[in-house]
């Protein structure tokens, strides 16, 4: 039986979260999606995605730029239909019910595109009339969208005079508007300030809490790792691995570590010694590439002190999400 | 309250376009320059210049000649209501997050339909003073205005049909209003165009015996190819008007003889259309006197019947593309 990652033996990253048995027989809520694959004339844009995003979790879709992220959200917001694959959006089938996912689902696209000539709040009233939300319940639900994406402020403004952070946080107070228990976001925290993303990630937590399946695609690993409770690595169309965050492994492949030094040539001539190749990143510092896992990490950082480098800084450059996405996604099992 | 998806996207569209538009200043301009054309018409009838009888029907030439002014800019303004509806939204990136609402596919083809039409039906509403003014002349009858103003209302909501469908079918948009315009221009120019080449390619040649002499002469026959004019739009709203109230006259020698007053273009450009449905007149062996052959029937039906299936095709068409999830994609159309 081939496992829930597609690629079953891709040790080294810890197990998939979810155990095999679980993910086929317990039908839930969320987004199951199983041998999916859908192409554009000669272009396999999606060659057999496994996913399952649950309730109460926040799921990120991680992937190199044309990995089908955006073509797995349209089938699963029932825009696209696939060519085969079986699919479950809060338990209906997008091909064949696809008003009852509608009714469950919200989808905030890659695309900021909004009627310009409008107000933010006569915008999100169209949109609420449009899922056939009865107008005395609008005065409710659109006043609620508009404080959970902070744009109480902007409501009487005219979309066009938005920012695009502000664009970002219409096109989620949209895919709010009819209280979903599936959120489908791509890439929403593109175009946002500081602020803003803790803040979308704090409401993204929010709605996984209250029960809500979150599922985004998204760029900005780093962050991921803060809010995100599963993550699902896809490439070339495919799922490559999908792991519980809190379980990212350490991990043994090659790794890159900055060396920060109050003395540059000491550590270039220590390094060299040792036959470690480096590269310059900064006036004071170094990458270098370590290979073996942590431990060879620690040896050559007590080896340094040793030799009497004055070593400020010594730590892995990007977060485990990020060594692990790039191994993935670069390696020569998985590039075909 | 129940709210209705067609009128729900019938009124959004309506509302965009009012806030976008200078309509204030387009529909004023038009109304201008109808006005001027009416009043040249008014002035243009003298007896000298258009004859002694027709100076009696002064409201129905006016009328004739201005609506078929009408007609010409309604066919101009038309496409351009239309011709970037869907492949425009779909462009700003507005389309998908409707279709994953509660419309359905239908909704957003009538209501798109009905916003372009309702924007051509004011610019018809606006000439409502002229045809009044026309009325006071005299000479017209109320039927006559009423089921003109009716027909150039389908003619102008054909017009936005196809040009949806085309909006639907290709992806560019400039590329539909190109073809929006090409269509109008195939419907009346390209009507008269192949009408004239088809009446030189089907002439025969015409053997007659006379006096014991043979000779051959060449003869048209319009009567089998009159159906290439009939979904011209003109003549169509020409051939659907009323029939002209006759006159009688009675000779010096007590004969009465019952005129049909054709003197507007309209009354003219629809006897033209039916004689065209005459077979050649038929002389039977040693009689001057030709057969005596049916009055012509209108042609009308005909082109009006080939227009509204054009447009029901159209909307067929825009359907279709607009039903998701989609299969098929056109290349180079992505959904959102
Ligand atoms: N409508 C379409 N017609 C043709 N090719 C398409 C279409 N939509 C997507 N593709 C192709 O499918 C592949 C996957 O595209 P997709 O937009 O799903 O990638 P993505 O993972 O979202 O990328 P990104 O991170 O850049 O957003 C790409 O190679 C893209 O060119
Ligand atoms: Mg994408």
């Amino acid at each position: 039986m081939t496992s829930l990652t597609g690629r079953g033996g891709n040790s080294g990253y810890g197990e998939p979260v979810v155990a095999e048995s679980v993910a086929y027989d317990a039908p839930h809520a969320g987004v199951s999606a199983r041998g999916l694959f859908r192409s554009f004339g000669p272009v396999g844009a999606v060659q057999g995605m496994d996913l399952e995003a649950y309730p109460g979790q926040v799921t990120a879709l991680v992937g190199p730029n044309g990995a089908g992220k955006t073509t797995l959200l349209l089938i699963l917001a029932t825009l696209l239909a696939p060519d085969a694959g079986w699919v479950r959006v809060a338990g209906f089938d997008p091909s064949t019910a696809p008003g009852e996912v509608r009714a469950r689902m919200g989808w905030a696209p890659d695309m900021l595109g909004f009627y310009d000539a409008l107000t933010v709040a006569e915008y999100l009233d169209v949109m609420a009339a449009a899922h056939r939300i009865p107008a005395a319940r609008r005065q409710q639900t659109i006043p609620a969208a508009l404080a959970a994406a902070r744009l109480v402020e902007q409501a009487p403004a005219r979309v066009h005079t938005l920012s695009r952070g502000q664009k970002q946080r219409l096109s989620l107070a949209r895919s709010l508007i009819h209280g979903p228990s599936v959120l489908l976001l791509d890439e929403p925290a593109a175009g946002l300030d500081p602020r803003s993303r803790i803040e979308l990630h704090d409401l993204l937590r929010q709605l996984a809490v209250e029960g809500r399946t979150v599922l985004v695609s998204s760029h900005a690993l780093d962050d991921l790792e803060e809010f995100a409770d599963q993550v699902v690595f896809v490439d070339r169309g495919r799922t490559v691995a999908s792991h519980r965050v809190d379980q990212l492994p350490a991990h043994a492949g090659p790794r890159l570590y900055r060396v920060r030094t109050l003395d540059a040539a000491a550590l270039a001539q220590a390094l060299d010694t040792r036959g470690v190749t480096a590269t310059p990143a900064g006036p004071s510092a170094v990458d270098v590439q370590v290979f073996g896992g942590e431990a060879n990490a620690a040896r050559l950082l007590a080896e340094l002190v040793e030799a009497g480098v004055p070593v400020t800084g010594f730590g892995p450059v990007g977060g485990s999400l990020e060594a692990a996405y790039l191994q993935l996604t670069d390696d020569p099992a998985v590039r075909r | 309250m129940i709210t209705n998806g067609i009128a729900t996207v019938a009124g959004l569209e309506f509302r965009l376009r009012l806030r976008t538009g200078r309509w204030r200043w387009l529909l004023a301009s038009w109304l201008i320059v109808l006005t001027g054309i009416a009043a040249l018409i008014r002035l243009s009838v003298r007896p000298e210049i258009v004859g002694e009888e027709v100076v009696d029907y002064t409201g129905s030439f006016m009328f004739g000649g201005l609506m078929l002014v009408v007609l010409g800019l309604a066919l101009l303004i038309a496409p351009a209501l239309a011709a970037q509806s869907v492949n425009g939204d779909r462009e700003r990136g507005t389309l998908a997050p409707l279709q994953i609402t509660g419309l359905t596919s239908w909704d957003l083809t009538i209501g798109k339909l009905l916003a372009s039409w309702g924007t051509g039906a004011v610019f018809l509403l606006v000439t409502a003073p002229l045809a009044l003014w026309c009325l006071a002349e005299g000479g017209l009858g109320i039927g006559r205005i009423f089921a003109v103003y009716a027909v150039m209302t389908l003619l102008i909501g054909v017009i936005c049909a196809v040009s949806l469908g085309l909006s639907a079918a290709v992806a560019r948009t400039t590329t539909s209003s190109v073809l929006a315009y090409l269509a109008v221009f195939t419907l009346t120019a390209g009507t008269g165009v192949l009408f004239a080449l088809l009446l030189a390619v089907t002439s025969e040649t015409v053997q007659q015996q006379s006096n014991g002499e043979v000779f051959s002469y060449s003869e048209q026959r319009p009567d089998r190819i009159w159906w290439v004019l009939a979904p011209n739009p003109f003549i169509i709203l020409a051939d659907a008007a009323p029939e002209t109230p006759t006159t009688t006259f009675q000779l010096p020698d007590g004969t009465v003889i019952e005129q049909r007053q054709d003197a507007d273009l309209l009354g003219a450009l629809s006897q033209a259309a039916r004689e065209l449905r005459q077979p050649p007149e038929v002389f039977l062996p040693g009689n001057d006197v030709p057969e005596p052959t049916p009055e012509p029937a209108p042609v009308w039906p005909y082109g009006l019947g080939f227009q509204l299936v054009l447009a029901a095709g159209a909307l067929l068409l825009t359907e279709r593309r607009l039903r998701t999830p989609a299969g098929a994609l056109p290349t180079g159309q992505r959904v959102a």
